[in-house]
């Protein structure tokens, strides 16, 4: 299977690089088409915790894009309360097989350091997140304290 | 419509009025009725073969008088709406332009060493520098995963727009360089058959003919037509995934319960007044008879299928790719297809005249799924050649298996009843 290699090597290559945003990244052997890891963001609000992801790559891989997840809660207008978020670098439309999967990562953590309401999951965050940026702020902040996993500390 | 009314129309840069259509040959009325009625326009109906001809007419024009090959040609036509002369004359300007602008070169200088071809980048495997292939922009992959990157665009409808895969690459594959890595005869046909419709939909002068039996697809409401008899259908423009019957989202009839096979009665049906009741009677009678009637349609569309399954498996076998004996499996699971749906029809006025309770709801469990393996056993019969026979051979086994045992369960329960009133 063509996905095999090519995740195993971005694996590694991954691992290698030591990326500060995504951490303890987890892979089942058996199973290396799903991925998890830790999103540790640097902008506030969400400076405050970390997130686990998962990432789950279909059998076309890399012809068909990957799938990502949210596993923990978060307070975000780009990601819904199921966790799913919108990215345009791994829709169906822009997909190109030659991106790698820290490109994809990369492009996450920026739309989770900075929002984009302009295209939001959830409408009423990004709202509040236009109109009223000092309680967005404050809320999301909270929610992050309330419901996100410890940042790891090296 | 001609080329050389295309070319003429071209001249008048392009206005709103070139919409209308053979103004030249208009008499008086029709000219004042395009007046009056802003919507109204000329048209002629063209057969397939008549708007082929039209478009090649362009293409050979094209590619004769810049000298360049006809695949060029139709991705600069696709790229300028068909406006050939338009083309000629910026070509003759400045070829580099039209080309950047046509997607096929890049604006920038192409970096010789910008991508290796010691290894490549999509599999990661390491193959012989000869088998890499890369477009104008020099973004070199092996041949193998273009020829996937092909198959999977292409089965998900997209032709004239495949592009390069790289990373921020916007190049995309002519259909020659597509042509020479994709081999299999089906998805060359289907490659050209998407590319048709791309090219009547790039064409000012061309609309698809919006006909009787057509839908709107219910998240971009382009029109759609079912075409075969799976339930499950996939739009071709925006490939949104949804259910024929209830046309809701196909995700939530993918997994082991059916829901739209199922009617909802309103829990506070009793407190309301006699006519809410009839309207709620008529509702129910609705749903069974639609899902009834759809389900008819769709078996006169399987005998299609069986049909055109039967002169496939015949060209088959004269071409020499095995006998029939090889191919019957194909042929018996079209006729599968239509035993089951027959049966699944008919599951609809049992389940209407049926009494609520807990033997109601395990029959329509039962529907539920048969009526999903069905789906999936027509989605797999239609892409008979690309599924895997033992794929398919096991689907035909697991919908056989439930619809003798709704059948067992309740045929038999039906003639014992039938039997014991009798007595």
């Amino acid at each position: 299977m063509a996905a095999t290699r090519r995740l195993q090597k971005e694996l590694n290559d991954i691992r290698q690089s030591g990326l500060k945003s995504f951490r303890d990244i987890q892979v089942d052997e058996s199973n290396i088409l799903t991925w998890q890891g830790l999103i540790v963001p640097d902008n506030p609000p969400y400076n405050k915790g970390a997130f686990r992801i998962e990432i789950n790559f279909p059998a076309e891989y890399p012809f068909k894009p990957p799938k990502i997840s949210f596993k923990t809660k978060i307070y975000h207008p780009n990601i819904d309360e199921k966790g799913q978020v919108c990215l345009p670098i791994i829709s169906a439309e822009n997909w190109k097989p030659a991106t790698k999967t820290d490109q994809v990562i990369q492009a996450l953590v920026a739309l989770v350091n900075d929002p984009e309401p302009e295209h939001p999951l959830r409408a009423e965050l990004a709202e509040e997140f236009l109109k009223d940026r000092k309680k967005f702020t404050k809320n999301a902040e909270e929610f992050t304290k309330k419901h996100s996993e410890k940042r790891p500390t090296d | 419509m001609s080329a050389e009314s295309d070319m003429e129309y071209s001249d008048n840069d392009g206005d709103d009025y070139d919409y209308y259509g053979e103004q030249d040959d208009c008499d008086m009325e029709a000219v004042d009725r395009t007046k009056s009625d802003p919507e109204y326009f000329l048209y002629t109906c063209l057969r397939v073969e008549e708007v082929e001809k039209l478009l090649n007419e362009s293409i050979e024009l094209l590619s004769n008088s810049l000298q360049i090959t006809p695949s060029l040609a139709k991705v600069t036509l696709h790229a300028y709406e068909w406006n050939a002369q338009e083309i000629i004359n910026k070509y003759k300007e400045n070829a580099n332009e039209v080309l950047v602008y046509s997607r096929v070169k890049s604006r920038s200088p192409v970096l010789q060493a910008s991508t290796s071809r010691s290894s490549c980048a999509v599999c990661a495997n390491t193959p012989p520098m000869h088998k890499y292939s890369a477009l104008a922009c020099g973004h070199y992959f092996c041949n193998d995963c273009w020829a996937m990157h092909f198959e999977v665009q292409i089965m998900q409808g997209v032709s004239n727009t495949i592009t390069c895969m790289a990373q921020d690459c916007e190049l995309r594959a002519p259909e020659d360089f597509v042509l020479s890595h994709v081999t299999k005869p089906m998805l060359r046909e289907r490659y050209q058959q998407f590319m048709f419709k791309d090219h009547v939909k790039s064409h000012p002068e061309l609309r698809f003919c919006p006909g009787p039996n057509c839908q709107d697809c219910p998240k971009c409401q382009i029109c759609i037509e079912k075409n075969g008899g799976c339930n499950h259908m996939q739009c071709g423009a925006c490939r949104h995934d949804f259910c024929w019957v209830c046309l809701g989202d196909w995700k939530s009839h993918g997994s082991e319960y059916y829901e739209c096979s199922r009617y909802k009665e309103d829990p506070n049906m009793s407190s309301d007044s006699q006519h809410a009741q009839a309207r709620e009677a008529l509702k129910k009678y609705l749903h069974y008879y639609e899902r009834w009637e759809n389900h008819a349609r769709s078996l006169k569309l399987e005998e299609q299928t069986l049909a055109s399954l039967k002169s496939r498996i015949n060209q088959k076998v004269m071409a020499g790719e095995g006998t029939w004996i090889d191919w019957q499996y194909l042929w018996d699971s079209a006729k599968l297809l239509k035993r089951c749906r027959y049966t699944l029809q008919y599951t609809y006025p049992y389940a209407y005249y049926m009494e609520n309770g807990p033997r109601k709801e395990l029959f329509e469990y039962q529907q539920a799924q048969l009526e999903a393996e069905i789906e999936n056993l027509s989605w797999k019969v239609e892409r008979a050649e690309t599924t895997d026979r033992g794929d398919l051979e096991n689907q035909m086994d697991i919908a056989e298996k439930r619809r003798t045992t709704l059948l067992k369960d309740f045929l038999e329960f039906h003639t014992t009843t039938a039997s014991s009133s009798k007595v």
